[in-house]
C-alpha cells in the first residue's frame, strides 16, 4: 500500500459532494477508482475495484452508511473505511464503526484535513473526533451494564484501564499528541489504543451477528 | 369542521338507539292492539298511534342520516313524547289511565331519554328521564311513585345515565385518538422535512462553506455564514429527529439537554443511548454545565474551545467540561477562586452538592481548566 498510489472509492448520494470529494482527493494525489451513490452500487463497485480506502457518507439513496460498510467489507475485506458525514456523530456513526469503519471525519473538515485523514486511514490508523470517542465510550459502558444473562459467551468487549483513560481524553478534546505528552506514551501508541477500542466493538458486533444468524438459521 | 367530513364518535350509539326505537314501537303496537278496545275513543286512539308511528319513522331517518342529531330535534322529540302521553286525557277515562301504563307511548317514551343522553351526556339523559316520568305521574295525578310495584323511574334514570356516559366516553376516546393521530402526522411531516433539508439545503450549505474557505478573501466570510447556518440547521434537525424538546425535558434525558449547547466553540460528546435522570436533577446538571461554559467564554480567552463529555456509569453520571484556554498556573487555583477568576465555582459546587453529588475543578499542567461533576443516580 505504501509503495503504490492509494486507490479510493467515494460513496455519497449527493452529486455535489461526491464530485467535489473525488476531485479534491485526485488533486491530493489519490487515485479515485470509483464513485457510488448507494449501498448496492458501492458493493458492486468495491467488488470490482477493491479500493484501498472507501470514503463513506452516512445517508445513502438506498440505505445507511453502516449497511454499506458491512457490504463493502464483505466483498472487499482489505478496504479501509473512512466515514465522511454531516451527521452529528450520533448512533449511525457508532453503527458504522461497529460495521468496520476505522475513521470518522465531519464534512466541514478542510481539503487538507480530508487528505490527511484518507492518508491515515490507508496507513491503518484510526481517525476520530471527540464526539466519536464519547459514543464509543458510552457503548462500552452500556455493554458493561447489561445484566449477566444477556451476555453469555466470551464475546463481550471491554476496555482496559488505559483505553478508558485515553478515550476519555479524546472525548474531552485532547489531541493524540497532547494525550501522549500527558501519559508519557508515544503518539502512535495512543492511536493504536483508540483503534483497538474500535476493533473490539467491530469484532463483537460480527460475532453477535454470526450468532444471531446461526440461532435463526440464516447462516446457509 | 374543516373540509374533511367530521366523524361523529357517537354514530354507533345513534344506530343502536334506532334498533331500540323499532323494538319499543313494536311493543307499543302490541299494547295498542290489545288495549284499544278499552279506550273511550278508539278511532282517535288509532289516529294518535299513527302519529306516534310517523314520528318514529321521522326520528329513525333523522338520527340515522345525522341531521336529527341536534338539540332542536331532540327537544321536539321530547315534546312529541310528552304531548302523546297527554292525549290520554282525551281518549281514555281517568279510571283506565290509573290502571294502565302511559298510553300510547309505554316503553317507547324511553326513546326521548336515549336521544337526550346520546346528544348531551348523562345529566341531560337523566333530566329527560325525570321529565318523561314526571309527565306520566302528573297524568295519573300521583307524584308519589310506587318504586316497589313500578321501578320505571329508576330504569329511565339508569338508561339516561348509562347511555350518556357511554356517549361521553366515545367522544373522549375519539378526541384522544384524533390528537394522537395529529401528533403522529406532525412528527412524520417533520421527519420528512428533516430528510429533505438534510439531503438538499444542508449539503449545499456545507459545500459552499468548504469551497468558500478554500477560495479565501471575501468569499471566506460568505463561507463562514454558510457554515454557521449549516451547523444551526443540523442542530435543529437533530433535536427534532429524536423528540421534541419539551418531551426531553420531561423525560430528563441529560444527553439531549447537553447536546443543545453544542456550537462551533463547544463540542458535546454523549453516549448514543439516552441518559435518564430525574428531570429536575437533569435540569440542575444542565444549568451547572451552562455556568461552567459561560465561565469558559468569559475567562478562557477568545479562541478557547470547550469540550463537554457525558458518561453514564450506571450508579452515577459524570459530566466533564474542559477548555483549552491558557489554564491556571500551578498553585494559583485557590487564589484564582478568591479573585473571582472562577467566580461561579461556588454556585456550581452548591448546585451539585444540593443533588448529593460533587463538582471538582482542576487545572492540569498542560493548560486549560476542567470541571468534573459527579451525580449519583
Amino acid at each position: 500500500m505504501s509503495d503504490d498510489v492509494t486507490t479510493v472509492m467515494v460513496v455519497d448520494d449527493h452529486p455535489i459532494w461526491r464530485d467535489a470529494v473525488a476531485r479534491d482527493l485526485a488533486e491530493a494525489g489519490f487515485e479515485v477508482v470509483a464513485t457510488a451513490d448507494g449501498v448496492g452500487s458501492a458493493r458492486r463497485r468495491a467488488a470490482a475495484v477493491q479500493p484501498g480506502v472507501v470514503v463513506m457518507d452516512m445517508r445513502l439513496s438506498d440505505g445507511t452508511g453502516a449497511q454499506a460498510c458491512l457490504e463493502v467489507l464483505a466483498v472487499s475485506p482489505s478496504s479501509r473505511i473512512l466515514v465522511l458525514s454531516a451527521s452529528d456523530e450520533r448512533a449511525d456513526v457508532l453503527d458504522a464503526v461497529k460495521a468496520g469503519a476505522t475513521g470518522y471525519l465531519v464534512k466541514s473538515a478542510s481539503k487538507a484535513e480530508l487528505g490527511e485523514a484518507v492518508r491515515a486511514t490507508a496507513a491503518g490508523r484510526a481517525v476520530f473526533t471527540p464526539g466519536l470517542a464519547g459514543l464509543v465510550l458510552g457503548e462500552y459502558r452500556r455493554i458493561a451494564q447489561q445484566p449477566d444473562g444477556l451476555r453469555d459467551g466470551a464475546a463481550v468487549p471491554s476496555l482496559t484501564e488505559r483505553e478508558t483513560e485515553i478515550l476519555r481524553h479524546v472525548a474531552k478534546g485532547l489531541t493524540a499528541k497532547q494525550i501522549a505528552e500527558r501519559l508519557s506514551l508515544s503518539h502512535r501508541t495512543v492511536e493504536n489504543h483508540v483503534q483497538a477500542t474500535f476493533r473490539k466493538l467491530q469484532v463483537a458486533n460480527r460475532v453477535e451477528a454470526t450468532r444471531y444468524a446461526i440461532e435463526h438459521g440464516l447462516d446457509q | 369542521m374543516l373540509a374533511r367530513q367530521q366523524v361523529d364518535p357517537a354514530a354507533p350509539l345513534w344506530r343502536a338507539a334506532q334498533v331500540f326505537r323499532l323494538l319499543s314501537w313494536t311493543y307499543a303496537l302490541y299494547f295498542q292492539v290489545s288495549k284499544n278496545a278499552e279506550l273511550d275513543r278508539p278511532v282517535l286512539g288509532w289516529v294518535l298511534f299513527g302519529v306516534l308511528t310517523g314520528w318514529s319513522l321521522a326520528c329513525g331517518f333523522a338520527y340515522l342520516r345525522g341531521f336529527g342529531r341536534r338539540r332542536s330535534w331532540v327537544l321536539t322529540e321530547a315534546v312529541m313524547v310528552v304531548g302523546l302521553m297527554a292525549t290520554t286525557v282525551i281518549v281514555a277515562s281517568e279510571h283506565w289511565t290509573l290502571a294502565n301504563q302511559s298510553w300510547p307511548t309505554t316503553l317507547w317514551a324511553t326513546n326521548a331519554v336515549v336521544s337526550a343522553a346520546i346528544l348531551a351526556g348523562p345529566v341531560a339523559g337523566m333530566g329527560m328521564g325525570l321529565a318523561v316520568m314526571g309527565t306520566a305521574a302528573a297524568l295519573k295525578g300521583a307524584i308519589a311513585v310506587d318504586l316497589v310495584r313500578s321501578p320505571t323511574i329508576l330504569i329511565e334514570l339508569s338508561v339516561g345515565l348509562a347511555i350518556g356516559m357511554a356517549a361521553n366516553t366515545a367522544r373522549r376516546a375519539h378526541a384522544e385518538v384524533e390528537k394522537a393521530a395529529r401528533i403522529a402526522a406532525a412528527l412524520a411531516e417533520r421527519e420528512r422535512l428533516s430528510r429533505h433539508v438534510h439531503d438538499g439545503v444542508m449539503q449545499v450549505l456545507a459545500m459552499v462553506a468548504r469551497r468558500g474557505r478554500e477560495i479565501g478573501g471575501e468569499t471566506a466570510q460568505l463561507a463562514e455564514a454558510a457554515g454557521e447556518q449549516e451547523r444551526a440547521l443540523r442542530r435543529l434537525l437533530s433535536a427534532v429527529d429524536i423528540e421534541p424538546e419539551a418531551a426531553a425535558a420531561a423525560d430528563g434525558d441529560l444527553g439531549l439537554l447537553l447536546r443543545r449547547h453544542a456550537s462551533d466553540r463547544v463540542s458535546v460528546s454523549v453516549p448514543a443511548a439516552a441518559v435518564y435522570l430525574d428531570p429536575r436533577v437533569a435540569a440542575e446538571v444542565e444549568a451547572a454545565t451552562v455556568n461552567a461554559l459561560t465561565n469558559v467564554e468569559r475567562h478562557a480567552g477568545p479562541g478557547a474551545r470547550a469540550y463537554v463529555l457525558l458518561e453514564d456509569l450506571g450508579n452515577e453520571v459524570v459530566v466533564s467540561i474542559r477548555d483549552d484556554g491558557p489554564g491556571i498556573p500551578a498553585g494559583r487555583l485557590e487564589a484564582a477562586i478568591g479573585e473571582g477568576r472562577v467566580g461561579v465555582s461556588k454556585s456550581i459546587q452548591g448546585r451539585l452538592a444540593a443533588l448529593g453529588g460533587r463538582a471538582e475543578l482542576t487545572a492540569p499542567a498542560g493548560g486549560g481548566t476542567e470541571w468534573e461533576f459527579t451525580v449519583p443516580r
